[in-house]
């Protein structure tokens, strides 16, 4: 299982999944914890990897969301995920991939310009969210909305796919049919 | 670097009843209050999973008959410029649709309104005047505010012909300079003036030679000239050189 599919699985009851990518282990932890501090309905479980392919000897249950974390200070972690992004299937991209860009705030440590992440950002055709996750009020700020998109995809709110959630997404932030 | 750190399964369900249909992991903090509220809680958990259940099976469906249409392999991405091309437009007309529709309800509502109340004590009638005479005071001052920029041009309109004509002007004098100097250059080249000048050194060589004959007569006549004042004018006269004249 070198390539992860979004539907190929019976989803858990009640269950929704997230799966954080991302070289910052630490910072993701502290997020997934905000997380968890919210308010929701369902259960969440909430995977953290430092990059793909995931091991295929573990049994897990169905991912519905996967963010890309890239910390703008540092290169690695864009290579990296870079990297991940080979091994997630083409129809994930509909909708249940975000990237989360951190450090934007301290324009003199970032090494990688703000255009490079919203340029793959838009070839992938996925939301872009910008946060500094190591104060806490905007990490709180992210996990809601982590919260609230995972729900999404999960199929967790009647009448709101994945999909639509993607078109609504866009029509705000980035025009970007016509870069391409 | 496949290294998995952490999976972390979090079971935290929000409201307190959720997980009590199974008899209790959580505690619930009330006594026989929580037993009422348990079935109403495995209700609306019922419908909820009833509801998120219809939600999934939906989007399989969705995938399975999209997934016939991945056998063609035709150029994604303009299919994809298309189809949310059509998608925004559908998303713009049903908002100018539902923009329309809220104008005329709220057209309908404040006729009803106007209707109602004595027209001339209201806070409305109030606003709407004080929103007119803003609308005329608007009107005035981009009034006013387009006459001085009409001004403003004219003044520049004209500024810009005046410089224009003190330029012809002052190219005007430049070639009348240039057309004079060329013509004084000229008339001391021509031919004229060489040959006058010419004849007048002949004519200067001549006297002089005359003059030299008639100072030489005087002379050689051995009379005293410098007691006569009229021979004495005459020689003087003769030693004028004529070439400095």
């Amino acid at each position: 299982m070198s390539v992860l599919r979004p539907l190929d699985k019976q989803p858990g009851l009640n269950t929704a999944t997230i799966l954080l990518v991302g070289t910052e282990d630490a910072l993701l932890q502290q997020l997934a914890d905000a997380m968890l501090k919210e308010d929701c309905a369902s259960e969440l479980k909430i995977h953290l990897a430092r990059s793909l392919p995931l091991p295929s000897d573990v049994n897990r249950p169905r991912i519905d969301l996967i963010m890309f974390v890239v910390n703008l200070h540092s290169k690695y972690s864009l290579q990296n995920v870079e990297e991940s992004l080979r091994h997630v299937d083409a129809t994930f991209f509909l909708g249940k991939v975000g990237f989360l860009a951190m450090g934007a705030g301290q324009e003199s440590h970032c090494s990688i310009h703000r255009n490079t992440v919203t340029k793959l950002a838009n070839t992938y055709r996925s939301p872009l969210f910008f946060c500094d996750l190591e104060r806490e009020g905007f990490r709180a700020t992210v996990a809601q909305r982590l919260v609230r998109m995972l729900q999404i995809c999960a199929g967790h709110v009647p009448g709101v796919s994945a999909l639509n959630l993607l078109s609504l997404l866009r029509s705000s932030e980035n025009p970007a049919p016509e870069d391409l | 670097m496949e290294r998995r750190p952490g999976e972390q399964a979090a079971g935290e369900p929000a409201d307190c009843g959720a997980g009590g249909g199974e008899g209790g992991d959580d505690e619930p903090p009330q006594g026989a209050g929580a037993q009422a509220a348990r079935p109403e809680a495995r209700l609306t958990l019922l419908l909820r999973l009833r509801a998120q259940t219809k939600q999934q099976l939906l989007e399989y469906k969705s995938m399975v008959d999209a997934s016939k249409y991945f056998h063609f392999q035709i150029s994604f991405y303009d299919k994809i410029e298309d189809l949310e091309k059509e998608v925004e437009e559908v998303k713009t007309a049903f908002e100018m649709k539902k923009l329309a529709l809220d104008r005329m309800q709220l057209s309908i509502a404040l006729q009803k309104n106007l209707e109602k109340i004595d027209p001339k004590t209201s806070v409305l009638m109030d606003n709407m005047k004080h929103v007119l005479k803003l609308n005329k005071l608007i009107m005035k001052s981009h009034q006013e505010s387009w006459d001085l920029e009409e001004k403003l041009l004219d003044v520049r309109k004209k500024r810009l012909e005046l410089k224009q004509s003190s330029e012809n002007k002052l190219l005007e004098i430049q070639t009348e300079k240039n057309k004079q100097k060329d013509d004084l250059a000229n008339m001391e080249n021509s031919n004229k003036i060489k040959a006058m000048q010419r004849n007048l050194k002949m004519e200067i060589q001549i006297t002089t030679v005359i003059q030299n004959v008639f100072q030489n007569l005087i002379l050689g006549s051995k009379a005293n000239w410098a007691e006569d004042p009229t021979l004495k004018e005459i020689v003087l006269q003769l030693e004028k050189n004529l070439a400095t004249i």
